[in-house]
């Protein structure tokens, strides 16, 4: 495959805090993400997993603290200073590929052009560029077949794998997952997963929130689990899910369990 | 008795009339689109200044009756120095009136897109711009499309007020060729009709446009 992957990125979190009025969603959240490894965010549900992610690329601005891509500072100027401006915004968000629980592929179009659209429009590649760069992504997630179909006539997995092909095309240095299957019927859930795991082999760095504990255990290098806006646990999958040391993580994974009556 | 001849004999006169409804109808849809997304990007706006001002808009021209806007353009520009063609101030008015409309058309079609749209043209870095023209208005636009083809349908019976400042367009002409002829009838039904056919065109190509845009 052609599709190259720029340099992994880090991302740094120092004291982020994140209110929404008078709630406070994050509270003094301090996380490395390292280069090219998978970190998986768990946590119950509310508990601030989607806002840390969207606070990578600023799709929420957080309050304080700083975020930071390798040693670039993303949303403000300066630590404490004036918002980013938007073009500047826009350029590192072009390095922060993200995919969503609810797909959000856009509807009016083809799946070629849901993933050559970012490329005409935000690289700059020509038509002729941007479709043969689309296809290779797309034939990367396994839908060379699907170029022409528009999202409603895929099914869930298909049109995740379209979102992720839609992000790797862009070459992002580090891809932001928010419950990549959550929304999809079970017998769906592998192919995703397993796009997923095939990126997390070729170095990406990759930040998950998800509640696949199988994926978390057998793929991440990091686990890190939120409780109300705070990161209560981190460390490896094995320090995590064989030897929970907090009470809350050691109760949240007992509740896991018992839902699910599966071992990982 | 019902004179079909009178039809006949007086339709090219009416038809040749249409030309200025049409005239009016077509710059007025097209001025009142564009203006029309202008505004709603303005009640959509995070500063609150422009949002006062497309309320202010919207309500005004809304709440005001066309005829009483096209008799204020016509009789008051001149008064401000501005000295404009009844037909330029006909289609002004009748396409800022539109607009209002329009905008409100458009305003809640975008509120039905799920946000995710723009968070994901946003996410890869997209700018506001190609967000809008690429991603929002499309979807809106398929949203609306039931709703604009009734304005503008609105657009083109609403077309017939024009009279007022002295446009001859398919409404008056009946008038007078009704008073001249004693049948208003059959003028009456003659005019109805080109109205309808105008119409029926816009409503069927709407229904094209739709099932084009539907996938
Ligand atoms: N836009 C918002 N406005 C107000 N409250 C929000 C908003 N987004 C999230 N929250 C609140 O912040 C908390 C954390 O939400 P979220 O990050 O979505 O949690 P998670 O992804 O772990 O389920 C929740 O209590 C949620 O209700
Ligand atoms: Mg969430």
């Amino acid at each position: 495959m052609t599709i190259q992957h720029a340099a992994p990125a880090a991302a740094h979190l120092r004291n982020v805090n994140k209110f929404y009025g008078p709630f406070q969603a994050l509270t003094n959240v301090t996380l490395d993400i390292p280069p090219g490894k998978v970190t998986c965010l768990i946590g119950p549900s509310g508990s601030g997993k989607s806002t840390l992610l969207r606070c990578i690329n600023v799709l929420e601005l957080y309050d304080s603290g700083e975020v930071r891509i390798d040693d670039q500072l993303i949303g403000y100027e300066s630590p404490g200073g004036k918002h980013m401006a938007p073009r500047r915004l826009r350029e590192m968000r072009r390095e922060i590929g993200m995919v969503f629980q609810q797909f959000n592929l856009w509807p009016h179009m083809t799946a070629l052009q849901n993933v050559a659209e970012g490329l005409e429009r935000v690289r700059g590649l020509t038509r002729a560029q941007a479709l043969t760069r689309a296809r290779e992504a797309l034939a990367k997630v396994g839908l060379a077949d699907k170029e022409n179909n528009h999202p409603s006539h895929l099914s869930g997995g298909q049109q995740q794998r379209v979102a992720i092909a839609r992000a790797i095309a862009m070459e992002p240095r580090i891809m932001l997952f928010d419950e990549p299957t959550s929304a999809l019927d079970p017998e769906l859930v592998g192919e995703v997963l397993g796009v997923m795991k095939q990126l997390a082999a070729e170095g990406m760095t990759m930040v998950v929130v998800t509640h696949e504990m199988g994926f978390a255990a057998h793929v991440a290098d990091r686990v890190v689990f939120m409780e109300r806006g705070e990161i209560v646990a981190t460390g490896s999958p094995r320090e995590v899910f064989d030897a929970p040391s907090d009470p809350r993580l050691a109760s949240f994974l007992q509740g896991y369990r018992e839902r699910n009556s599966l071992d990982f | 008795m019902f004179s079909f001849q009178t039809i006949l004999d007086n339709f090219p006169v009416l038809l040749s009339s249409a030309r200025y409804t049409l005239l009016i109808s077509v710059l007025g849809c097209f001025e009142g689109l564009v203006l029309g997304a202008v505004i709603c990007a303005g009640a959509l706006s995070s500063k609150l200044w422009l949002r006062r001002i497309a309320a202010l808009y919207v309500s005004f021209f809304r709440g005001v009756p066309l005829l009483i806007q096209l008799l204020a353009a016509y009789y008051l520009l001149p008064v401000i120095g501005i000295n404009v063609p009844a037909l330029v101030a006909a289609v002004l008015t009748v396409g800022l009136c539109a607009a209002a409309y329009l905008s409100e058309v458009l305003r809640g079609s975008l509120n039905a897109i799920p946000k995710g749209q723009a968070e994901a043209a946003a996410a890869i870095g997209m700018a506001p711009r190609d967000v809008w023209v690429r991603i929002l208005l499309p979807q809106a636009l398929k949203i609306g499309l039931p709703a604009i083809v009734n304005e503008l349908i609105l657009l083109v019976k609403a077309s017939s007020l024009v009279t007022v400042v002295g446009i001859v367009e398919i409404t008056r002409m009946s008038q007078s060729i009704a008073a001249a002829t004693y049948r208003p009838l059959e003028i009456y039904l003659a005019a109805a009709f080109i109205y309808l056919a105008i119409n029926l065109v816009i409503a069927q190509a709407g229904r094209v446009l739709e099932r084009r845009l539907t996938v």
